[in-house]
């Protein structure tokens, strides 16, 4: 079982995972320090760096490339939030650089945190000004997310069907090591040959996985999604609940939004650029005009339009970007289809769980992976397979109880996607593909 | 009649290790069996270890046990099995002479002191205040007792099949223990059915020996016993035949006359070990399957044949054992048959082996769902030694997954129970490089010390042999060749030790074992490290303590599920809470935060 555990190097983003000025990484456990300074410009200041001081330098990756300018914050035991020896990583908050920033991290050994750990470990080091309340609520809560097998249910259908399919192939691979183990040579008379083509194609498989992966899809980067309409349709209203602040400026008057402002927020987990826009209606007011200008140009680029019609108004779209249309003020005029009212939060809900459709909707969503922080360690994971299988490729002449347990690590990696991999599991393959027993 | 320390219910291969550790520590014991000449039987084939439970034999030699010693004085032929897939996975596996073996445990039996033998079946257990006080017998005899270790093997409610016939037996011809069964399902055990089976036995001077291809037994001889340094001895062949299309054609023509096929078997059997007729159902593009023909012994022309356990009715085993090559003439002594019996749910103990329902009983080997007699006595073993150190009030011995097959076994039928006989493999073990056979001695016999279970001299022995690896290791790296030292060399593929030992003259004074653990452990030094990280870890949870009396309804949040499992299982620790199956991640979680407080708070953890 992937236990909850204390000590072992583990990170989490402590900030929301949206494209932002800064973010905070986290990291907790026996030798954090140490293991960062090795991937750190400022090697030797690290490593003598006193408890709750700041370092500043570049993370670095193996290859020498700088991956990011950060200022790190230090606790030495018994002083951060876990009371582990920890490291907080003030880094820049683009989702690509926070993304190298993880793939970094796994690649010395720390391992991303489930959800609620680092509030447990706090508990269980006995960080008094927690309430065990909190962590227990955190672990509840994880349930839903983190339960047995969950980052395989996340994943897209064809991702996941095409993941099975290779761990059962892994599974009798292993399982034909077993056998070999499990029954003497007199009763097994074959010896095992490496299946070399079965695995080059798991690893041609695999690979095309992570292009995938790779490809930079708008989900990895976040949607576009635009707010349009007529003047005074509601859009700034809209906008402001949708991001919840109050960043437009919202009046009865038409026009009040003559540019397009933007801010980041998330849609059920989908990181978003949301765009408040200028009215569409022609006017003589230049700025105005220049900015309705600037409108339509932003609705071609982006990936979804939300059109919000006024009560009386006609639906009029001149684009071709997707479009979501919104019956808007329904508290003055009720309609039917998707209305929503900004006053009384009404259909608002169901606005949202649309957009999420829509974006899913929008991409081919077999090859385009989980779209969350799960799918960049879930690439990580599948060139960290890919790798091993080589490696047991190179290998052929090893002897059979070793060559198992290249298979059980190469199956270890597949499980943290796909769920673990049990003895008994093992046996079961192994019994209904052999016919033992003297 | 007088009372005992401890009774022992049964006389075979775990009520064997079970009584003579209750007695080798000095309590009084009375083991109980239905029959005196049935000691130590081996009631299926005749032969002790194999890959795993050669393992386990030589754990239970390094604990103190006596299989070791009962099959290194009466086998005839030895093997080292797997010496083509790695030294880590192999195994010794001896031919046993059946009734040398039987007579031998009983006379070592006789020879233990504190250890009385008496011939009755045990039909219900006496009960006082929720524990087990001892036994009441078929002849009216109430005999009370400290503790009580039931090993009851097929014998509890057996009944043996073949074809259409059937009969309340334990084996073909011994009567069934009847009554018992019964009583511990009125107490509330969880009782259930297995079934197992075993091939008809033929006549030697029957058998067409051309027609056999011959299987030897090694030249070098690794004794199962660290008290053994070496043994010599004359061996007998094994033989090696095939079925064919023809014998397919039989059984399948007469498929629906074997209980198994027709219903009457209620009891799972072992997948890992089907009947022929399972074999030719469940794999039919199969063209042939190998049968051994394996002697019983040196005084007998009985020959057992290895892989043709049946249920189909006398005529028609007559008809397809004599169409293989060999056997195309053989006169049939004894059927094959199946036998199923009572077993315990072994989740019902807690991992000392004692039961959670009645204190102060211990349960043991086949009654315990597994299979085999290197399982049982290993499980024999432990439940003696736990009842023993229960009535000195010390902690049970329980060993690790990490330590010993042995700990992996009962962790397993503990934590996880079993559907069907269960069996040792190699698979079962996550540790199993560090798990050799040949150092279960570095592993366990100074546990078993401090357990009062192996005798000092045992552990002297270790001392030297420890020694001994040490000077042989300065020995090895002393000597330099291409730049590197000895034990540098040692961990290329191409270098072993017959290889150094031309190079360097003083390795010629260490003897086998002490040369062969050495090159083991330095030619696997890398994997072993990594295995210890892993088992560090592992161990780490195992540490963590769950209080006795805990209230699972008091932690909040937990899963229905587990909440339900943990009260069950009742584990002792939290790495046993962790490996029941089904358990959430963050319901571990809680628990250890649950732990945490009541420990904060001053409660005894």
């Amino acid at each position: 079982m992937d236990a909850y555990t204390t000590n072992e190097p583990i990170y989490a983003l402590a900030t929301p995972y949206a494209p932002s000025a800064i973010a905070i990484v986290r990291t907790s456990g026996d030798g954090v320090i140490n293991l960062i300074a090795n991937v750190f410009s400022r090697k030797e200041k690290l490593i003598k760096a006193k408890s709750n001081t700041l370092v500043h330098g570049c993370l670095v990756d193996q290859a020498g490339d700088s991956v990011d300018e950060v200022v790190l914050a230090v606790y030495r035991e018994g002083h951060g939030y876990t009371g582990e020896e920890a490291i907080e990583i003030n880094a820049h908050g683009s989702l690509t650089g926070l993304k190298r920033i993880f793939s970094l991290l796994e690649s010395i050994g720390i391992k991303q945190a489930k959800k609620g750990e680092f509030t447990y470990r706090a508990f269980m080091h006995g960080r008094l000004d927690l309430t065990q309340a909190e962590a227990v609520e955190e672990l509840i809560s994880s349930k839903s997310v983190r339960g047995q097998a969950s980052a395989l249910e996340r994943l897209e259908g064809g991702l996941k069907s095409r993941l099975l399919k290779i761990k059962s192939s892994l599974v009798e691979m292993l399982a034909s090591l077993e056998v070999q183990l499990d029954y003497a040579e007199d009763e097994i008379l074959e010896d095992w040959v490496m299946p070399r083509e079965e695995i080059n194609n798991i690893i041609k498989a695999l690979e095309e996985m992570i292009r995938t992966y790779s490809a930079g899809t708008i989900y990895r980067e976040g949607a576009k999604i635009v707010l349009a309409g007529s003047t005074n349709a509601g859009k700034s209203s809209l906008f402001n609940l949708l991001t919840k602040e109050d960043r437009a400026i919202v009046s009865p008057i038409a026009g009040t939004t003559r540019d397009y402002i933007e801010a980041y927020t998330t849609i059920m987990d989908i990181p978003v650029r949301l765009f408040d826009t200028a009215g569409l209606r022609d006017s003589d007011d230049v700025i105005e005009s220049e900015g309705i200008k600037r409108s339509e140009r932003l609705i071609d680029e982006s990936d979804l339009v939300i059109l919000l019609i006024s009560p009386g108004e006609e639906e009029h779209i001149t684009w071709k970007t997707k479009t979501i249309v919104v019956k808007s003020k329904n508290d003055l005029e009720k309609r039917d289809g998707l209305a929503i009212s900004t006053l009384s939060g009404e259909g608002i809900g169901a606005l949202i769980e649309r957009i999420h459709e829509e974006l899913l909707n929008g991409c081919d969503n077999s090859e385009s992976g989980a779209i969350s922080i799960d799918s960049e360690r879930q690439r990580d994971l599948l060139v960290k397979l890919v790798e091993m299988l080589r490696f047991i490729l190179s290998n052929e002449n090893e002897s059979v109880d070793i060559m198992a347990l290249f298979f059980q690590s190469a199956l270890s990696i597949l499980g943290e996607i796909t769920g673990e991999v049990t003895n008994e599991e093992i046996l079961d393959t192994l019994f209904s593909k052999f016919c033992l027993g003297k | 009649m007088r009372d005992y320390d401890i009774i022992v219910i049964g006389g075979g291969h775990a009520g064997i290790e079970a009584a003579s550790a209750a007695a080798r520590q000095g309590f009084d014991t009375l083991m109980i069996t239905q029959s005196l000449d049935a000691i130590g039987r081996l009631s299926c084939n005749p032969a002790i270890g194999g890959l795993a439970k050669g393992n386990l034999v030589r754990e239970i030699d390094a604990l103190g046990g006596v299989m070791g010693h009962l099959i290194d004085d009466t086998f005839i032929q030895f093997r080292i099995l797997n010496k083509r897939r790695g030294p880590a996975v192999q195994a010794p596996r001896a031919q046993a002479d059946k009734f040398s073996y039987s007579r031998l445990a009983k006379e070592t039996l006789e020879k233990t002191p504190h250890l009385s033998l008496f011939m009755d079946t045990v039909t219900n257990l006496l009960i006082e205040n929720g524990k087990c006080i001892g036994v009441v017998t078929e002849r009216g005899w109430n005999i009370s007792a400290k503790a009580v270790v039931l090993t009851t093997g097929t014998f509890m409610n057996g009944r043996i099949f073949i074809g259409e016939y059937d009969a309340p037996c334990g084996r073909l011809g011994e009567m069934a223990a009847i009554g018992l069964g019964d009583n511990l399902r009125r107490l509330g055990f969880t009782v259930g059915r297995m079934k197992t089976g075993t091939p008809a036995r033929v006549r030697k001077s029957s058998l067409d020996f051309d027609e056999l291809e011959i299987q030897d037994g090694d030249e070098e001889i690794i004794p199962f016993s660290f008290e053994n340094e070496e043994i010599i001895r004359a061996q007998l062949p094994c033989y090696v035949t095939w079925t064919n299309d023809e014998t397919h054609k039989i059984i399948r023509d007469n498929i629906h006359r074997s209980p198994l096929y027709g219903g009457k078997i209620v009891g799972k059997g072992p997948r890992y070990c089907p009947s022929i007729e399972d074999k030719v159902v469940r794999f039919p593009e199969r063209e042939r399957h190998q049968i051994f023909v394996e002697p019983e012994g040196n005084g007998t022309e009985e020959m057992y044949l290895n892989g043709l356990s049946s249920s189909l009715p006398e005529e028609v085993q007559h008809k397809f054992i004599r169409t293989l090559p060999g056997l195309r003439h053989c006169e049939i002594m004894r059927p094959a048959y199946a036998v199923e019996y009572d077993y315990l749910d072994p989740t019902g103990l807690y991992p000392s082996l004692e039961s959670k329902l009645l204190e102060n009983l211990f349960v043991a080997g086949q009654t315990n769902g597994t299979s085999g007699y290197e399982e049982a006595a290993a499980q024999g073993l432990m439940a003696g030694i736990n009842a023993a150190l229960k009535l000195r009030g010390e902690e049970p011995l329980v060993l690790k997954r990490t330590e010993a097959y042995i700990g992996v076994l009962i962790d397993d039928l503990v934590t996880k129970g079993t559907k069907e006989p269960y069996r040792m493999f190699t698979s079962r073990a996550e540790y199993r490089l560090s798990l050799r056979h040949d150092n279960a001695d570095l592993r366990l016999t100074r546990l078993a010390y401090e357990k009062h279970s192996a005798s000092l001299e045992r552990l002297e022995r270790l001392n030297d042999k420890i020694q001994k690896m040490d000077m042989l290791k300065s020995v090895i790296k002393s000597y330099k060749e291409r730049g590197k030292n000895g034990l540098d060399l040692l961990k290329e593929p191409e270098v072993d030790m017959a290889y150094l030992e031309s190079r360097v003259d003083k390795i010629k004074d260490f003897s086998l074992s002490v040369k062969r653990e050495v090159e083991l452990d330095i030619k696997y030094a890398g994997y072993l490290k990594r295995q210890e990280t892993e088992a560090s870890k592992f161990d780490r949870s195992e540490k963590i303590l769950i209080p006795e009396d805990i209230n699972y309804d008091a932690i909040d949040g937990l899963s229905s599920e587990s909440r339900e499992k943990f009260k069950l299982i009742k584990p002792t620790n939290v790495g046993q809470a962790m490996r029941i199956s089904g358990v959430r991640v963050s319901d571990v979680a809680l628990l250890m935060m649950y732990i945490k407080t009541r420990s904060q708070n001053g409660f005894t953890t």
